[in-house]
Formats: structure tokens, C-alpha cells, sequence
């Protein structure tokens, strides 16, 4: 019933899902940090800067389900 | 009889008008000023790490009436390393494609690994680009300021202002500081943070210059009493 095969898949999946958690509350703090920099000093580009941290964000998160989903 | 404290009650149909007074301050010597504004030249691009009177350019901490004269990044070359690593790292997977590392493992691995690696790739340049952006040096009418951003938990603001100014030096050390005209300008001060330390910066002998010819304009100002 526990296969070698099996234990390994359930470990890679548990790793793999840990490890985006981690990674999606790392992008959290870029998005918070990106925010309160662009506070503290204000230019031309903070928008975009701002933007962008949003969509790494998002990515970070499309990341977690496919961790989950496909493994 | 009582008394209402409000004042719109007693008199309600009156306008209240704010008036808010915002204090010019224009410089003590404008020839000095000139030759501080000679001095640093003009803006050549909006990315550029020598802004020169900015207009968009800000900081929380700016007064009302202070003038950024020159607001600073570390010199482009400094990005040069950070940029060379992230174009590797972009290649990585295609290399490893193409000698056929990756193909053994099943697709879903791929998919997820190929995304995984782009994701950080993307963030460790971004996290260098934002070092870059954030980690600023300003002049201003009144004080430097260093704002710096060293990573995503660790920033620190210092200032001194330009009367407590002890001694600047500069330093240009290598051949890329030589060739691309940037180095180090540190800036000893009797202000309770004693040392300012701008890295990278373009011009450093611009800096130098002005900071003296603002001293000068400080101690003029010390002596008809304009000090703040």
C-alpha cells in the first residue's frame, strides 16, 4: 500500500507545496517592501515597480495551485 | 448665559478659509547658487543616477520649502554583474535543454521546475534593480540625506545637515571607477550620525565641489542669522 514510489511522490508533493508557500509569502513581503519604499521615495517609475511586484505576486500563486494540482 | 465654543454655531453662514502660508526660500547668495547649479549640469535621461533639481523626484522627509539639488544613485556599472547573472539565468533551462538533462524527468516536473526557475530569476532581479532604485543619496538646500536599501528587510534613512559638515573626501579606486568617472564621497559630519558614506555615486568630484560651495552658503547664511 506505501510504496517506495509512494512515499517519494507524497514527499515531493509535500516539499513542492511548502516550498511555493514560502515562496508566495516572500512575494508578499517584495509587494510590502515595493510599497513602502515607493512611499518613502517617490519617482517616475514606482508605478511600474509596484505593477510588477503585483504580478509576481500573482505568479507565486498560480505557482502554489499547480504545485498542488498537478503533483 | 452659555457660551458655544464652536464658532460655526455663532456665525455659520461666515466662509472659513485655511490659509496655509508656505515660506520661500530663496538662496542667500544666487550667485553661489549659480555656480553650485553650473556646477551640476543637467539631467541627461530619466533612469539616469545623477538627477540634477528633479521635478518628479521626491522623499517622504522633504520639507515644504527645501530644494533637492542633486538626488544620486550608485552608477550603472554597478548593475553590469547582477545583470550578466540573470541573463545566465534566464539561459539555464534552454542550456540544460539542450544537452538533454531534463528530458527524463515527466512533464508536469518540467512545467512546474521551468516556472519555479523563471519566478526567482525574476526576483532576484527584480530584489537587485530595487537595491539599485531605492538606494539613494541626496543633496539637498539643507542636509544630505542616504536612504539606503540594501535588501528586501533592511533599509535605513540618515541625514546630516549641510552646517554640521565637517569634511568630505572622495575616492575613485580601480579602472572602472576611473573609466566611468564614479566612486565614494564620505562625508564626516558633527551631527550625531558622524559618517556618511556615498558609494557608486557619478561625479564624485561634483559632489565634493558643491558640498563646499553649499557649506559656504551655509556659513553665510549662519552669519545674517537664516539658519533654521
Amino acid at each position: 500500500m506505501f510504496g517506495v514510489e509512494n512515499v517519494l511522490t507524497i514527499t515531493v508533493k509535500v516539499m513542492a507545496v511548502v516550498g511555493t508557500i514560502i515562496y508566495f509569502i516572500f512575494s508578499l513581503v517584495v509587494v510590502k517592501q515595493v510599497t513602502a519604499m515607493s512611499h518613502n521615495v517617490k519617482d517616475k517609475f514606482n508605478g511600474i515597480l509596484i505593477v510588477f511586484s503585483y504580478i509576481h505576486l500573482l505568479f507565486s500563486v498560480l505557482l502554489m495551485l499547480l504545485a498542488w494540482m498537478l503533483l | 448665559m452659555n457660551r458655544s465654543s464652536n464658532l460655526d454655531t455663532v456665525a455659520p453662514d461666515d466662509k472659513v478659509v485655511e490659509v496655509k502660508i508656505i515660506k520661500s526660500r530663496s538662496p542667500v547668495d544666487p550667485e553661489l547658487r549659480q555656480k553650485v547649479y553650473q556646477i551640476l549640469g543637467k539631467t541627461k535621461h530619466p533612469l539616469s543616477s545623477f538627477l540634477v533639481r528633479p521635478h518628479v523626484f521626491t522623499f517622504k522627509e522633504k520639507d515644504e520649502e527645501e530644494e533637492i539639488l542633486v538626488a544620486m544613485r550608485p552608477h550603472w556599472m554597478t548593475n553590469v554583474g547582477w545583470i550578466l547573472i540573470a541573463a545566465a539565468m534566464v539561459l539555464g533551462p534552454t542550456l540544460l535543454k539542450s544537452v538533454a538533462l531534463l528530458n527524463g524527468l515527466p512533464v508536469k516536473y518540467q512545467i512546474l521546475g521551468g516556472l519555479f526557475w523563471y519566478l526567482v530569476t525574476f526576483a532576484f532581479a527584480f530584489e537587485k534593480f530595487l537595491s539599485w532604485y531605492f538606494d539613494v543619496y541626496i543633496i539637498t538646500d539643507e542636509r544630505v540625506v542616504d536612504i539606503d536599501f540594501n535588501n528586501l528587510l533592511d533599509k535605513k534613512f540618515s541625514e546630516a545637515k549641510l552646517s554640521m559638515i565637517q569634511d568630505v573626501t572622495s575616492r575613485q579606486i580601480g579602472v572602472a571607477q576611473t573609466m566611468f568617472n564614479y566612486g565614494s564621497v564620505l562625508i564626516q559630519t558633527a551631527a550625531e550620525v558622524n559618517e556618511l558614506r556615498f558609494d557608486n555615486i557619478p561625479n564624485p568630484e561634483k559632489v565634493v565641489k558643491v558640498l563646499k560651495l553649499m557649506r559656504e552658503e551655509e556659513d553665510i547664511e549662519a552669519i545674517e542669522g537664516r539658519v533654521k
